[in-house]
């Protein structure tokens, strides 16, 4: 007992807590072994029974999880490109390229203090940010990234990616009352009458391209935007004249400009204008609060530019149909030579790729000459096997084209805040109803009408 | 003395005891804690139906110093505005007192630290007058070039300012860039950055250098272009273009009555330049325009800065080609005593009129110097071209006016 | 110098003038008492003959035995400066007229010399300090103020400094950690 705790007394705190974390792991796994062992055939039954909620469960744990990343490369993306906008080299310290930066913010606003004004409504104040972020992060869950590759879809979609995004601004005008500050309030304020009267026009600009799917779900509008196979039971893309922005071009320039808007972004990010109210409805936060309340900014921008890529873009289609190639290498089929290529395969594509630089130039070191090579090798074998992938895996490809047209439109918000001064308040609510309204008004009765006059130009009604 | 100072028993100091946190909501208003002392001062802290106060600065991203402002809103309509000034005040006046004339020279350099070579010139050229020298017109051609240079910073540094406050992020980072090969070249040849320090009574304290002037002959060859490239940015943007129009306008009338110079009043129209219209140094012998717009609005204002970059580079073009050679400080002797006497010089610096009045007793040190300082004046502007417009301008008129905190407060 | 400046202001103000026009340079000075202020002024500023519209800037002076407010005026129909000096005012309860009704700008310059000499601008709608707190109770710029007078009445006076006083001896990093727990 007293070597217990002489041991116990030399340990670290991260030592003391693997030494309790230890032993209550291993009881725990070995527990959920038994449990697994004995009533594993019904725990199963009960969740295929349940699907659709472990799906949603699962999807909803996922997004949550992914949804710092996301926020990370934007806001990397963001003072990394704004820097060089500006001349100026950006963060270079922290990781390769200070790719790791944002990061450390994440990190360094969870270690800092939480602080709550004196007067500061304390229930109110705590809540603003989670529900802001709650919103943001729920609407990504009608988003399809990919084939397959979706956490929900249901023919109400599009409504509820509205209704959840109109969420936000309880969110914020909950932050700006209840931090018990002048700034914070008008910020609150401003982004009330900014996010509801840019709704409007979003969500009408929408309603003729729903017109022309007649369908609200993503899944579906997205599928109509490229060729879509279903008899052989695989995606195919078609060229990009199919995406609606063609067929709606102004009401994709009405929802890029409004939901700039939406995602209070420059020239639109009155609500936390910092020539003119300090942070807006974020001044007195600090903190993880604060935290939630930037997450919730830069995930705005992606969902945004998801949104915009899903309606507008094609979401997953390629631009251009290319070429199916059937080239699924079964892994089985080698056999014992599986293990062969696994083993041999590796070595000898490291030495390959690194004889060169042993052979070819004498200052190099065998070591280093092998350094090279494996991270040459590894290089190309991503390389390979993304590619391979990307041919026999429709999720992938269309991954792959989902995140690259929504990061462009992420690089698209990025450039607009380096570029562009800040509207005044009295001329984005003119420009949102004066013009934006009108205009989408007009591209719907349009739409309406374009529809009608092919329909009885094809002879009777859809 | 029965001057109306308030004694200390009708006070409310503000380390009162009596004065606790407990007190009410309206320990959080900016409100003094003491009786008003003048009737405006009642009038403003006396608030309307559905106004309130918000208290700007002096600690807030954008008040191009320590300033605050106490502004009354009407939703986000600013209806007045009260600017409580002195956190900067360093009373340089009375330092100045105590410094012999040389060491004053260095005391009246930080009050305008954006346009610094200003600050010496107008004292400089004070005590010149009391002492009855003649500057070298070596010295004379050096100071108007180091000048312009100033000039075309401290230009520069507005237009960065000024989109910054409109909320553009980038111009700013792209006007430092010449601002600092600017500063580089004078701090050649002067030794330092931002204080220079440089000008010296009946003189200048170094000549042109190499370094200097082969920084000044590489930045010369390409500022045409740079300025345009950076003045691009920002005249071709509608959305600047729109904010800055219209905002904060003022007459030619109004402009005097409010003692405004320099480009705020040449922005109404009317072409007061001291360099033309009290000519000094050897202004008379350059070639050189005075811009002025009719419009007086925040846009007039930093079009008319910008026009104005280009003409201070035809002068330094000038000065460069016709620099005489000579000597670069007038014989004195190094104690100075000038006899009991008065003076006032006033020069044409980048925000207006930079005036100094020496008054000197027949010692070695000031008996008096007056520094006036155009920012202080146009500061106050503020108070009659803000109320009617929203919040968000409160910060675009003020930098459109270009006003630097250190010279406010003295 | 404008000779002919100095003969029409002697013409015009001849009586108000409490001292020899000088000239000097490009200034040219005259002096009047401080109940002229007004007329005085008014006249240059809207008579077309001077036609001094532009006030260039307004100073407290004091000379030790009385204080002078002087103002600096520009104007077109004249190569120099013009300097008026209202000149004589008690250093007990120095008062003067406001320019203000002239020149709205000078509200502030008006403050400031009130701030640092105690000059009453009568007329002025706003004069209170500017610069030094409004419990401040001396006027700095006074040739009987030395800098250290004012500190006890001053609102810093009693306050405890936060710093401790540095003392080398005590500055070691132990010494420092001891402090620190008790």
């Amino acid at each position: 007992m007293t070597a217990l705790a002489r041991t116990w007394d030399h340990l670290t705190l991260p030592g003391k807590a693997l030494f309790i974390l230890i032993p209550l792991l291993a009881l725990l796994t070995t527990g959920l072994i038994v449990v697994i062992a004995l009533f594993g055939k019904q725990i199963l039954d009960i969740l295929i029974f349940n699907l659709p909620i472990v799906r949603f469960v699962f999807a909803a744990t996922v997004l949550l999880l992914l949804a710092p990343p996301i926020a990370f490369v934007i806001i990397y993306m963001e003072m990394k490109i704004i820097a060089l906008m500006n001349l100026r080299i950006g963060p270079d310290r922290v990781g390769p390229w200070g790719t790791l930066l944002s990061t450390i913010h994440g990190l360094k606003v969870l270690m800092k203090e939480d602080f709550t004004p004196t007067r500061a409504d304390p229930v109110v104040f705590t809540w603003a940010p989670v529900v802001v972020f709650a919103t943001m992060a729920l609407s990504v869950l009608v988003i399809p990234f990919a084939p397959g590759l979706f956490a929900q879809d249901f023919n109400l979609a599009l409504l509820y990616f509205f209704a959840i995004g109109g969420l936000t601004v309880v969110g914020l005008l909950m932050g700006g009352w209840a931090s018990f500050n002048k700034y914070s309030l008008l910020g609150g304020l401003r982004s009330a009458a900014q996010i509801v009267s840019y709704e409007i026009p979003l969500t009408l600009s929408v309603v003729g391209l729903v017109i022309l799917a007649g369908t609200m779900s993503l899944n579906h509008i997205v599928q109509q935007q490229g060729v879509y196979v279903d008899a052989t039971g695989s995606h195919g893309s078609g060229w990009f004249l199919d995406w609606y922005v063609f067929r709606q071009p102004l009401a994709f320039l009405i929802f890029a400009i409004a939901a700039t808007a939406e995602a209070n972004r420059t020239p639109f990010d009155l609500t936390e204008a910092d020539s003119e109210i300090v942070a807006g409805f974020a001044t007195e936060y600090s903190g993880m609060r604060f935290g939630f309340f930037f997450f919730a900014e830069y995930i705005g921008v992606f969902i945004i530019s998801a949104l915009t890529t899903v309606l507008f873009l094609g979401g997953w289609n390629a631009p251009f149909p290319f070429p199916r190639i059937s080239w699924l290498v079964d892994p089985g089929s080698l056999g014992i030579g599986l293990l062969f290529v696994v083993a041999l395969v590796p070595l000898l594509g490291t030495l390959l790729l690194a004889a060169p630089f042993y052979l070819f130039r004498s200052q190099t070191r065998w070591w280093v000459a092998l350094i090279i090579g494996f991270v040459l090798f590894n290089v190309v074998a991503g390389g390979l096997f993304g590619l391979w992938a990307y041919i026999n895996f429709d999720w992938v490809a269309g991954l792959f084209w989902f995140l690259g047209k929504t990061f462009t439109l992420v690089f698209v918000f990025v450039w607009m805040r380096g570029t562009l001064p800040r509207v005044r308040i009295d001329q984005l609510m003119g420009f949102a109803w004066k013009w934006l309204l009108p205009a989408s008004l007009l591209n719907l009765f349009v739409t309406a009408l374009g529809v009608l006059v092919a329909d009885a130009l094809r002879g009777g009604p859809a | 003395m029965t001057t109306p100072t308030p004694t200390a028993s009708e006070h409310r100091s503000t380390d009162d005891p009596r004065i606790t946190l407990d007190e009410g909501v309206g320990v959080f208003e900016p409100i003094p804690p003491y009786p008003p002392r003048t009737e405006r001062e009642a009038e403003f802290y006396t608030l309307g139906d559905g106004e309130m106060f918000i208290n700007m600065g002096p600690q807030h991203p954008s008040t191009h110093g320590v300033l605050r402002v106490v502004l009354k809103l009407d939703g986000e309509k600013v209806v007045d505005l009260d600017p409580v000034l002195g956190y900067l005040h360093r009373g340089v006046e009375k330092l100045c007192e105590n410094a012999d004339y040389h060491q004053t020279i260095s005391q009246v350099d930080p009050l305008e630290y954006i346009s610094s070579l200003f600050c010496e010139w107008a004292p400089v050229t004070a005590y010149e007058k009391l002492l009855d020298v003649e500057v070298p017109r070596r010295a004379e051609y050096i100071r108007v070039l180091s000048g312009e240079l100033n000039r075309i910073s401290s230009h520069a540094l507005f237009m960065g300012w000024f989109a910054l406050d409109l909320g553009g992020l980038t111009p700013i980072l792209w006007s430092f860039i010449e601002r600092d090969e600017i500063v580089e070249m004078l701090a050649a040849l002067t030794g330092q950055r931002m204080l220079f320090n440089y000008f010296r009574i009946g003189g200048v304290n170094g000549d042109l250098n190499h370094e200097f002037l082969s920084r000044l002959g590489d930045w010369m060859s390409r500022a045409v272009g740079q300025v345009e490239a950076n003045t691009k940015l920002l005249n071709e943007n509608e959305i600047f273009v729109r904010r800055a129009s219209g905002l904060g306008v003022v007459d030619q009338e109004t402009a005097i009555r409010l003692c405004m110079t320099g480009a705020n009043l040449r922005a109404t129209g009317i072409p007061f330049d001291l360099r033309r219209t009290h000519p000094y140094s050897i202004y008379p012998e350059l070639e050189f325009d005075i811009p002025t717009r009719s419009e007086g609005d925040s846009l007039a204002r930093y079009l008319l800065r910008m026009e104005e970059v280009k003409q201070s580079l035809r002068i330094i073009d000038q000065c460069l080609d016709k620099m005489p050679d000579g000597p670069i400080m007038a014989k004195l002797p190094r104690l100075l005593r000038p006899r009991p006497g008065r003076a006032w010089a006033a020069v044409e610096g980048p925000r207006g009129v930079y005036g100094a009045y020496a008054i000197s007793d027949g010692t070695d040190q000031p008996f008096r110097l007056k520094i006036h300082d155009p920012s202080f004046i146009h500061l106050q502007a503020v108070g009659a071209l803000l109320p009617g417009n929203l919040l968000a301008d409160t910060m675009a008129i003020m930098a459109s006016l270009d006003p630097v905190m250190g010279g406010v407060d003295k | 110098m404008d000779r002919a400046f100095k003969r029409r202001l002697e013409g015009r103000f001849a009586e108000r003038l409490t001292g020899p026009v000088r000239q000097r340079h490009d200034e040219t000075e005259i002096r009047i008492a401080a109940a002229d202020v007004t007329d005085t002024l008014r006249t240059l500023h809207d008579d077309p003959a001077f036609g001094f519209e532009f006030l260039s800037d307004l100073a407290g002076v004091d000379t030790g035995t009385y204080m002078q407010v002087v103002y600096h005026l520009w104007s077109d129909t004249t190569s120099d400066w013009l300097r008026v000096i209202a000149d004589g005012l008690s250093r007990e309860d120095p008062r003067v007229p406001s320019v203000t009704f002239l020149w709205k700008g000078a509200e502030w310059m008006e403050r400031e010399a009130y701030d640092m000499f105690g000059i009453t601008f009568e007329g002025n709608r706003d004069l209170r300090r500017i610069y030094m707190p409004p419990d401040y109770t001396s006027f700095p710029l006074r040739k009987d103020f030395y800098l250290a007078d004012d500190s006890a009445r001053s609102p810093g006076a009693g306050v405890r400094h936060m710093e401790r006083v540095h003392d080398p001896r005590n500055s070691t990093p132990g010494n420092t950690l001891r402090r620190a727990r008790a």
